[in-house]
């Protein structure tokens, strides 16, 4: 353990102030903080709490249930990050419709999807764009890169998502919230700070590492503690108030804002992305005709207000009985970075 | 089809089965015991026998580091040796798809012969199906042994006690790492190669070094993890590890940190978990790093009384966590 | 959301640069980075380097605690 980690490490341990509750908004975060077990260095009066930040856990029973139809009416080659196999749809999950034949391929990028629908010129090969800000540019390259070489036999099914809306709705959740380093690096801090001075919304970026989460952590407990709203960027070694310019220009030349449907939160004005209109021939809800699909999630499944941070996984009735790692209701037990499963899992 | 690779007819029972079994099996497998006939027939020694049977499918079936002939020598090597056996016979079940190249078929076989004879081991007998097209893929081989267990070996996963030292033969994962490389899917290289080995010399090793060794276990699929969530559960006991003395290969780092995996989750061909008092850990370990294929081997934990049926992580932070159990399709996790 | 990868960069050409995260080796786009040398550290997500990396974590931590202190 070096010097910073050790200091950041004391200032949370010893932190004595007022009650507080921090929220990280990322995936990665809920998982490095299990895997750290950070949980279990936190003082008694504050509490960390996961929010929606795991692009698994938030798409939609409906989006598996379209990916299904694609695959298995269709014909199509669905290539997907890895996590999204396992996720329950309506009827059948990924791995599901795998079994009854369909070819779901998990791929490591969206332009590895394209390689793949380049090389193989007979498969009709479409790629599950989910993901946010992080994550949308390399889809909008896939889309670029399509379009430039003229293939016929891509395309996405996209259920992209940005947060600045999401902040919003989640505004009185927590005292503080830990945003998502990867995010930032590609949006930059503006959202972030606006949120402190127009909303007194309170906040810091962090990174992933075991140093750079405690360094987050410890600062926010020491500002949260003073009472003011205040932004502070953790990560700058990655993250800088601009972003990356490149890849914000690449998002608005390929896709538009949207409304968006989040599972568990319910429909959220304009915080989706979908593709323009001149990548409509990449796009495989027009490409395929697809009729509209509305998927049914299990009612007993809270995954909703776990993500929203109003109950903890274990207030769900069917955590750790119906619902497991190994036979996931909601999506929030399926990937390792979505609360359910990382409760499940570490403790 | 041509001559070079494997038709239905060398599965008939006919002459091509029995040229295939002379130019390929018995060609390879040369020793005094390799039965014409109906079944080998064996001289056993007294005491106790240790005897296992496994089968081995593996897409691609020739990677860095050995081919299917070699890993399915290796498998039931390692689980009679996992006994305390030493192995004393194997027999091996062929089933091939019908085209497989029969260079191929003679690579595995070379393969099976190089490794048996490093492990001690004899191969007495055998079986070859050949199966249509599409049928099998490419080649899967079923091999059984029979081993004796040394008089001071007394070795269950339901032995593990407090108190008892964690060891492990070398780094963990690269077996599994090396298959998805293999496999060529995610477009990433390094410089990986499976640690697959017959290992009935590490653990006569141990043997000669120290009396008292309480489980041995082969770390294969599911890896390391699932193994120890094997024997907490089996000897009801908990188990805590380190993750900081968890040795790991840095190219199986690079692959596991670009695809969100945990190395203790990949598969292992010719690593050894150990578990033993921790008064003789140290003398394990020290001859364990003399040996070919465990100049890693490391500490990695303790077992614990309380905890039962748990893998706790004491973490480079120096809290603990639970290490998740492992289940279902490893995939990779990357958004 | 988003795991990244902290990687050094072996070589680029045409957008595609070659990069290294202690021994595993991939191509990945470089086309929302400009001028990426040899050399430069980035972050990579989902096959993209999303950002060049500008210092090292410990000192990116000092710098970050005595900002508040």
């Amino acid at each position: 353990m070096n010097e910073n980690v050790k200091a950041a490490k004391d200032m949370i341990t010893g932190y004595s102030g007022r009650p507080l509750r921090i929220m990280e908004v990322c995936g990665t975060h809920t998982h490095e903080i299990f895997r750290l077990g950070i949980r279990n260095l936190m003082p008694k009066n504050a509490e960390i709490i996961s929010g929606p930040g795991c692009p698994v856990c938030v798409t939609p029973v409906g989006f598996i249930d379209e990916a299904c139809w694609l695959a298995l009416e269709k014909n199509c080659t669905v290539c997907t990050f890895g996590d999204l196999i396992r996720v329950p749809g309506t009827e059948m999950s990924l791995a599901g419709a795998r079994a009854k034949g369909a070819k779901v391929r998990p791929v490591y990028s969206p332009l590895d999807a394209v390689e793949l629908a380049k090389q193989n010129p007979g498969e009709n090969v479409v790629f599950l764009a989910v993901g946010f800000e992080t994550t949308t540019p390399s889809a909008c390259l896939a889309a670029e890169t399509a379009k430039s070489e003229g293939l016929k036999n891509f395309s996405l099914l996209t259920a992209n998502k940005t947060m600045p809306n999401a902040y919003k709705a989640l505004v009185g959740s927590a005292d503080a919230f830990i945003y998502p380093g990867h995010v930032n690096a590609i949006t930059g801090n503006k959202t972030c700070i606006e949120l402190c001075e127009k909303y007194g919304v309170s906040g810091v970026v962090a990174g992933f590492t075991a140093n750079e989460l405690l360094t987050a952590i410890a600062v926010t407990l020491t500002l949260a503690d003073k009472g003011k709203p205040f932004f502070r960027n953790c990560y700058p070694r990655v993250v800088k108030d601009e972003g990356n310019p490149a890849a914000i220009r690449i998002m608005e030349r390929v896709m538009q804002p949207c409304d968006s449907e989040w599972r568990g939160l319910g429909v959220i004005p304009m915080s989706g992305m979908e593709l323009r209109d001149e990548f409509a021939d990449f796009d495989a809800r027009k490409k395929y005709d697809m009729p509209e699909i509305k998927g049914k999630p299990n009612p007993a499944c809270r995954c909703g207000d776990v993500l929203q941070g109003k109950c903890k996984p274990c207030d769900c009735k069917v955590f750790g009985t119906g619902c497991t790692p190994q036979h996931p209701v909601g999506a929030c037990m399926v990937s390792g970075e979505g609360a359910c499963s990382a409760y499940y899992q570490y403790s | 089809m041509s001559e070079n690779t494997v038709t239905l007819a060398h599965g008939a029972g006919g002459k091509q089965t029995s040229e295939l079994i002379e130019k390929v099996f018995k060609a390879h497998f040369s020793n005094p015991e390799f039965t014409a006939d109906d079944a080998a027939v064996l001289n056993m020694e007294e005491g106790r026998l240790a005897f296992t049977t496994d089968g081995f499918i593996v897409s691609p079936f020739e990677f860095n580091g050995g081919n299917i002939g070699k890993l399915s020598i290796c498998g039931t090597v390692n689980d009679l040796a996992c006994m305390g056996a030493k192995p004393l016979y194997m027999t091996c079940a062929f089933v091939i798809e019908e085209g497989f190249s029969l260079d191929k078929l003679e690579e595995i076989a070379a393969a099976m012969e190089k490794t048996a004879k490093e492990a001690g081991v004899k191969i007495v007998a055998g079986d070859t199906k050949v199966a249509g097209k599409g049928q099998v893929d490419k080649v899967f081989i079923t091999t059984t042994g029979i081993g004796r267990i040394m008089d001071k070996a007394h070795t269950s996963g339901k032995f593990a006690k407090p108190g008892d030292a964690i060891i492990v033969t070398g780094d963990v994962g690269r077996h599994g790492c090396t298959i998805l490389l293999a496999r060529d899917e995610f477009g990433i290289e390094a410089d990986v190669s499976s640690d697959c080995a017959p290992l009935w010399g590490t653990v006569e090793s141990m043997f000669e070094a120290v009396d008292d060794i309480h489980v041995i276990r082969d770390a294969t699929r599911g890896g390391v993890g699932t193994v120890l969530y094997e024997i907490a559960e089996q000897s009801n006991v908990g188990i805590t590890l380190d993750r900081e003395s968890i040795p790991v290969d840095d190219g199986v780092r690079g692959v596991c940190g670009m695809l969100g995996l945990e190395p203790l989750y990949l598969a292992c061909e010719g690593r050894l978990v150990i578990f033993a008092p921790e008064s003789e850990a140290e003398k394990i370990v020290e001859t364990l790093k003399k040996g070919k294929y465990s100049q890693n081997a490391a500490i990695i934990g303790k077992v614990t009384e309380d905890n039962k049926g748990k893998v706790i992580m004491e973490t480079e932070i120096g809290s603990k966590t639970v290490l998740p159990q492992p289940g279902g399709e490893l995939l990779p996790r990357i958004c | 959301m988003c795991v990244g990868l902290s990687a050094k960069v072996v070589s680029v050409k045409d957008g595609t640069a070659v990069i290294d995260a202690s021994g595993a080796k991939r191509e990945v786009s470089a086309q929302l980075l400009d001028e990426l040398e040899p050399g430069d550290y980035v972050m990579v997500h989902a096959g993209v380097a999303i950002a060049k990396i500008t210092q090292s974590e410990d000192d990116e931590a000092e710098n970050v605690m005595e900002n508040i202190i």
